[in-house]
């Protein structure tokens, strides 16, 4: 199946995107840009090159801004999702390449943020510290950068950790 | 010593700043604006300043620019940085948080190979992953990975910690040392990596110089900005003077013992392990 690949000024609208094209059914895959257009900081979408018309439609009818979309042959680099974790005792750290965030396992609060480089990651680090992991906006939501995507991943584990520990209802 | 620190802070419209705040141990005043110390470039520039305070040193430089991730500030600070350097010549340069742009980072390095003499460069965060991804990092003197980034630097395509190769990932914090070897042969890369976490290890061309354990204070990874902190201290020392292995040596004891006075636990936030480095520079250095 002929992929094609939509690359993006700015990591956000790929968030943006990738929340569109799910929620209309579409096959996507978050992935890398080719060599030739990366930029440092970069996330881009493949999907079925043979449902373009259709994907363009649900991007412009959304406002989501896209800069171009490519044909590929292979696209085999997928951001990495798995999730570490670092069981302190009372708290549990999960990361997600260099991002970590640690919650309380009692009441779910988040108590750090650490790792990264992008410069959403202090900016998150004010957003969500404090806050109770089930009540936090996922960082993708409110982060911009590759660091925001990865903090997302090790948040979304934290938030099943939480959930399934089964604490969810006796605190909210 | 001359020190510039130089990164973006997470204020949004921030306006371009540079110059030297005063810091009351918890906020740093940049002109008219008030910033308190969280995790990130202010974390990095406090400890710097108080290393060199402490040493007697001249007050570093800051430069720096508000940016939450959208790259607008990151832009102006490259800019600023790169036309600005000569006229700065800081001898000491350490560089921050920044989104990773490459075609920026490269028009930097151009500029810092240019300079005579060139200043110390050490990397960390976003300028760190901007210099990798560019294959401009011997540009610099050190990068201060944690593990995490050790696997990301190993990877010789990759572009940014969130695309390394699943395999590196899965090994980075259990066999950091395989991460060293491999690293021998990626090309762009500085000579010597400070690598923290819960052994901290003194890299320069691929030999292992030091592995530092001790104290063992296992709640300083969860802390934002400890990783901050132990770059600051480095270029704090290296503005003091002190040979590059023997301030990365030295950075990594008084950062853990800065952990350890402090009492920490994963609630812990950085300004209280901060205000504990000019007693542990004492301790460490035997002042």
């Amino acid at each position: 199946m002929e992929r094609g690949l939509i690359v993006f000024n700015h990591v956000k609208e790929a968030f943006k995107a990738e929340k569109v094209l799910k929620a209309s059914g579409f096959q996507i895959e978050l992935t890398i840009p080719p060599k030739d257009m990366v930029k440092g900081c970069d996330l881009a979408i493949s999907f079925n090159l043979n449902e373009r018309l259709a994907v363009e439609r649900a991007l412009m009818e959304n406002g989501v801004q896209y800069s171009d979309i490519v044909d590929v042959v292979k696209v085999s680099t997928k951001p990495l999702d798995i999730v570490k974790k670092v069981d302190y005792g009372d708290t549990i750290m999960f990361r997600c390449g260099s991002m970590k965030i640690t919650i309380d396992k009692r009441d779910g609060i988040i108590l750090n943020i650490s790792g990264g480089g992008c410069p959403d990651v202090p900016y998150l680090f004010l957003q969500l510290v404090g806050k109770k992991i089930f009540e936090a906006k996922n960082p993708t939501s409110i982060g911009y950068s590759l660091c925001a995507y990865s903090l997302g991943k090790a948040f979304e584990e934290a938030l099943k950790f939480y959930e399934n520990s089964g604490r969810w209802n006796s605190s909210s | 010593m001359k020190t510039l620190v130089a990164g973006t802070v997470p204020v949004d419209k921030f306006p371009y700043y540079v110059g030297t705040p005063s810091f009351d141990g918890k906020n740093l005043v940049l002109g008219q604006k008030v910033l308190p110390i969280g995790m990130g470039t202010l974390s990095l520039y406090s400890a710097a300043y108080l290393t060199i305070a402490h040493l007697k040193g001249e007050p570093p430089t800051l430069m720096t620019v508000g940016d939450v991730g959208k790259a607008d500030g990151s832009r102006i600070l490259y800019q600023k940085l790169t036309e600005g350097i000569e006229e700065l010549k800081p001898d000491v340069l350490a560089l921050h948080y920044v989104m990773p742009i490459i075609t920026l980072v490269r028009a930097l390095a151009l500029k810092l190979q240019k300079i005579n003499p060139k200043p110390i460069v050490v990397a960390d965060a976003g300028f760190m992953y901007a210099f990798k991804a560019s294959k401009m990092g011997h540009v610099c003197n050190i990068f201060t990975p944690d593990p995490g980034e050790m696997a990301f630097l190993a990877d010789k395509d990759a572009v940014h910690p969130a695309y390394l190769e699943r395999h590196l990932f899965e090994i980075d914090s259990t066999s950091v040392e395989s991460l060293i070897e491999k690293v021998k042969d990626v090309e762009g890369l500085p000579k010597m990596l400070v690598v923290k976490g819960a052994i901290d290890y003194i890299v320069l061309d691929g030999r292992i110089l030091f592995k530092i354990d001790d104290p063992m204070v296992p709640y300083l990874e969860p802390i934002g900005g400890t990783g901050d902190t132990l770059t600051g201290i480095l270029t704090g020392l290296i503005a003091h003077g002190l040979p590059l292995e023997k301030a990365a040596y030295y950075a990594c004891k008084i950062n853990r013992i800065a952990g350890q006075l402090s009492n920490p636990t994963p609630k812990t936030r950085v300004n209280e392990i901060i205000s504990n480095i000019p007693k542990a520079i004492d301790l460490v250095l035997k002042i």
